[in-house]
C-alpha cells in the first residue's frame, strides 16, 4: 500500500515538476517577448521623432533659406548670404532623409515624394534669386521674388509638412496602441503563466507536505510498533520464562513427590528381605528337624519366589530412581547458575580425553586430538558435561570387530566455535537421529548400559549455552556430533 | 528438675511408610524412647504446644520433621518451633527428601539443629537412621521449661 503510495506521488511529482518548468520557460519566453515589444515601441517613438526632427530641420533650413533670401534681395548684407549658404544646402539632404524614414510607410512614403517636387522647385527659385542677386542683377531677382509664388510655395510646404507630421504622430498612436495591445497580451499571458506556475508550486508542495506528512507518521507508526514489538518481546520472553521456570519447578517437585513413594518401596522390600531371610532359615531349621512339616511348596516361597520376587521389585525400583534422579538432575542443571571463564579447549578436552583413557581402553577406542581448538568463554561444567558426555557416548557404541578411533577437533567461524566429535562406531539409523536427543529415549541394539539421559542432557546444556548440537551419522559407520556453541556466553534475552 | 523424664520423640511426617521405617529404624539402633507419631503439620503444632504431655507443656523432646507436609510447609513448623519462648531450645532434627540447597541454607538459617536428607537407597536410608538413633541415644535434650 505503501509504495504505491509512493510510486503515485513520484508520478504527481513528475507532473509538477515538468509542468512547472514549462511553465517557467513559457514566462521566459513572453517576458522576453514583452520586452522586444517595448523595444520596439520606444523604437517606434524614437522614429516618429526622427521624422518629427527631419521635417523640422527640412522646413527650418527652407524657412531660414528662404528668410536669408527675403533679407539679402532687400539689402544684400554679406552675413545674409552667410546665412543662405549655410541653410540651403541642408535642405535636400533633410529631405533625403525624410523620404528615407518614412519609407516604411507607403502613405507618408507618397506624401514626401510629392513634397519633393514642390520643394526642389523652391530652392531652385530661392538659388536663382541669390545667384541673380550675387551677380548684382536684384532688379531682375526682385522682380522674379515678386511675381513668384514663394509664399504660397512655402505655405504649401508648410501645410504639407505639417501633414506629414500629424501622419506620423497618427501612425505613432496607431502603432502603439498595436504593441499596447500586444503588450497588454503577452502581460495576459504571463499573468496566466504565473498563476499556473503558482498553482503547480502550489500543488506540488501540497503534494510533498502530504507526502511527508504520511512519511512521518508512517515513521512514527514504525517507531510506536518498534517499541511495541520490543516491550511484546520482553513480555514473551517473560512468558516464555515463567512456562519454563514452571516447568523446572514441576520437574523437581514431580520427582521429588515420587521418590517418597520409591523410598517406600524400597524400604518395605528390603523388610521384606528382611523377613524372607528369617523365613528361610526357620524353614532350614524346621526341614532339618521335622522334614515332615515343609512341602515343596514352603520350600518354594521362601527359597525361590520371594527372593525373585524381591530381586525384581529391587531392580525395578532401582531403575526407577535412576530415572528419577536423571530428571532431578536436569532440572538441577537448568536452574543452575553459569558462571562463564575462559575455557582453553585443548586443556579440556586433553583433560576429557585422560579421564576417559582407561575407559577407553578397556573397550577397545582410542582419542585423537586435533589442535589447536579456539577457546572459549563460558561454564566450565556445562562444557565439560558435554564434550565428556559425547566421548564417553564415542566410546561406548563401537561396531564389533573394529577398534574405536575417536576424533575431537574444532574450529571458529565468525562469532561461532564448532566442534566435531567424530567416532567410527556403529552408527545411528537416520530415523533416530532427533530422537537420541530426546529423554529416555535409545537408539540401535540396547546392549549398553544407560537410561537416554546423556544426549538429553546435552542437548539441554548446549541450548543454554546458546549452542546447538547436531548429528551425522551412517549406519555402521560412524556418527559425527556437532556442537555449535557462541565462542562467548551470553545471557539469555542480552544478545540471543 | 525433670531429669529422669525421658525425651519423647516427636515424629511429624505425612508419608506412613517413611514414619514405620524411621521407626522401625529407631528401634533397631536400640533407642526405646516414646515416639508420637503425626501425619500433618496442624496436628503436630497442636500436640507441640498445646497438649498436657507435650513440650510445650511438660518434658523433653526431640522433633523429627519431614518438609513436604500436606497442609503447611515444614519450614513454617520449623519457625514456630524456633520462635517460640518455651519450644525454641527443642531440637529439631529435619529429616526430608528434599536435598535443594537453598532449603538446606533456609533450614538452618531458621535454627534447624541437623538436616538429613532422606536416602533413597534403603541400605543408606536405615543406615542414616540408626546413627539417628545412635546420635539421639548420646545427645542431651534441655528442659523445655528450664
Amino acid at each position: 500500500m505503501f509504495s504505491q503510495n509512493e510510486q503515485q506521488f513520484n508520478r504527481w511529482m513528475l507532473v509538477g515538476l515538468i509542468s512547472g518548468f514549462i511553465l517557467l520557460i513559457a514566462g521566459f519566453a513572453l517576458v522576453a517577448a514583452g520586452l522586444r515589444n517595448s523595444n520596439e515601441s520606444a523604437r517606434l517613438v524614437r522614429h516618429t521623432f526622427e521624422v518629427k526632427d527631419a521635417i523640422g530641420d527640412l522646413t527650418v533650413a527652407l524657412e531660414r533659406s528662404e528668410a536669408a533670401r527675403r533679407g539679402y534681395l532687400i539689402e544684400p548684407d554679406p552675413y545674409r548670404r552667410q546665412v543662405y549658404e549655410e541653410w540651403a544646402p541642408q535642405i535636400v539632404p533633410s529631405l533625403n532623409r525624410l523620404e528615407e524614414l518614412v519609407s516604411d510607410s507607403p502613405a507618408q512614403s507618397e506624401s514626401v515624394r510629392r513634397l519633393r517636387p514642390i520643394v526642389v522647385k523652391e530652392l531652385a527659385e530661392i538659388e536663382r534669386s541669390m545667384d541673380l542677386a550675387t551677380s548684382g542683377d536684384f532688379a531682375t531677382a526682385r522682380a522674379e521674388f515678386s511675381g513668384s509664388p514663394g509664399l504660397s510655395t512655402l505655405q504649401l510646404i508648410r501645410d504639407r509638412a505639417r501633414r506629414i507630421n500629424a501622419v506620423e504622430e497618427g501612425l505613432l498612436r496607431e502603432r502603439q496602441d498595436a504593441a499596447r495591445n500586444q503588450q497588454n497580451f503577452v502581460q495576459l499571458l504571463l499573468l496566466l503563466t504565473g498563476t499556473l506556475l503558482a498553482g503547480v508550486a502550489a500543488f506540488t508542495f501540497w503534494l510533498v507536505r502530504k507526502f511527508t506528512r504520511e512519511l512521518l507518521d508512517s515513521q512514527k507508526r514504525l517507531h510506536r510498533l518498534n517499541t511495541d514489538l520490543e516491550g511484546a518481546v520482553k513480555e514473551r520472553t517473560a512468558d516464555l520464562q515463567r512456562a519454563n521456570d514452571e516447568i523446572q519447578r514441576f520437574a523437581y517437585i514431580v520427582s521429588h513427590d515420587l521418590r517418597s513413594p520409591l523410598v517406600n518401596v524400597m524400604g518395605f522390600t528390603s523388610e521384606m528381605e528382611r523377613a524372607d531371610k528369617i523365613v528361610a532359615d526357620f524353614v532350614t531349621v524346621v526341614e532339618d528337624k521335622q522334614p515332615e512339616l515343609v512341602s515343596d511348596e514352603v520350600r518354594f516361597a521362601a527359597r525361590e519366589d520371594l527372593p525373585e520376587a524381591i530381586g525384581f521389585i529391587r531392580s525395578s525400583t532401582r531403575k526407577m530412581d535412576r530415572l528419577i534422579n536423571a530428571i532431578l538432575d536436569l532440572s538441577r542443571q537448568g536452574r543452575r547458575v553459569l558462571t562463564p571463564e575462559m575455557l582453553p579447549m585443548d586443556r579440556l578436552i586433553g583433560d576429557i580425553a585422560a579421564n576417559l583413557e582407561v575407559l577407553a581402553a578397556e573397550r577397545d577406542a582410542r582419542f585423537i586430538i586435533e589442535e589447536p581448538m579456539p577457546s572459549l568463554r563460558h561454564d566450565r561444567l556445562a562444557v565439560e558435561q558435554i564434550f565428556s558426555n559425547l566421548m564417553e557416548n564415542a566410546t561406548k557404541y563401537l561396531q564389533s570387530g573394529r577398534q574405536g578411533v575417536i576424533m575431537v577437533r574444532g574450529r571458529r567461524e565468525g562469532s561461532r566455535a564448532i566442534f566435531e566429535v567424530e567416532d567410527n562406531g556403529r552408527g545411528i539409523a537416520p530415523e533416530d537421529h532427533e530422537r537420541i536427543f530426546e529423554l529416555f529415549r535409545r537408539s540401535g541394539q540396547q546392549d549398553q548400559q544407560g537410561e537416554g539421559i546423556g544426549l538429553a542432557n546435552v542437548r539441554a546444556l548446549a541450548y543454554r549455552l546458546g549452542g546447538t548440537i547436531t548429528v551425522r551419522s551412517v549406519l555402521s559407520e560412524g556418527s559425527t556430533f556437532v556442537v555449535d556453541l557462541p565462542v562467548e556466553f551470553s545471557e539469555e534475552g542480552k544478545d540471543q | 528438675m525433670n531429669a529422669q523424664q525421658p525425651v519423647r520423640i516427636v515424629m511429624i511426617e505425612d508419608d506412613e511408610g517413611h514414619a514405620r521405617l524411621i521407626e522401625k529404624n529407631i528401634r533397631r539402633a536400640g533407642i526405646s524412647n516414646q515416639l508420637v507419631h503425626f501425619l500433618d503439620g496442624t496436628t503436630g503444632l497442636d500436640y507441640l504446644f498445646n497438649n498436657p504431655e507435650g513440650p510445650g507443656k511438660n518434658g523433653p523432646a526431640l522433633v523429627l520433621l519431614d518438609l513436604n507436609l500436606p497442609d503447611m510447609s515444614g519450614t513454617d513448623i520449623l519457625a514456630k518451633i524456633k520462635g517460640d519462648e518455651k519450644l525454641h531450645r527443642v531440637p529439631v532434627v529435619v529429616l526430608t527428601t528434599t536435598d535443594d540447597k537453598v532449603e538446606i541454607q533456609r533450614c538452618y538459617d531458621l535454627g534447624c539443629n541437623v538436616y538429613i536428607t532422606k536416602p533413597v537407597n534403603y541400605e543408606s536410608f536405615a543406615d542414616a537412621i540408626r546413627q539417628l538413633g545412635l546420635f539421639l541415644s548420646v545427645i542431651q535434650v534441655p528442659d523445655a521449661d528450664a
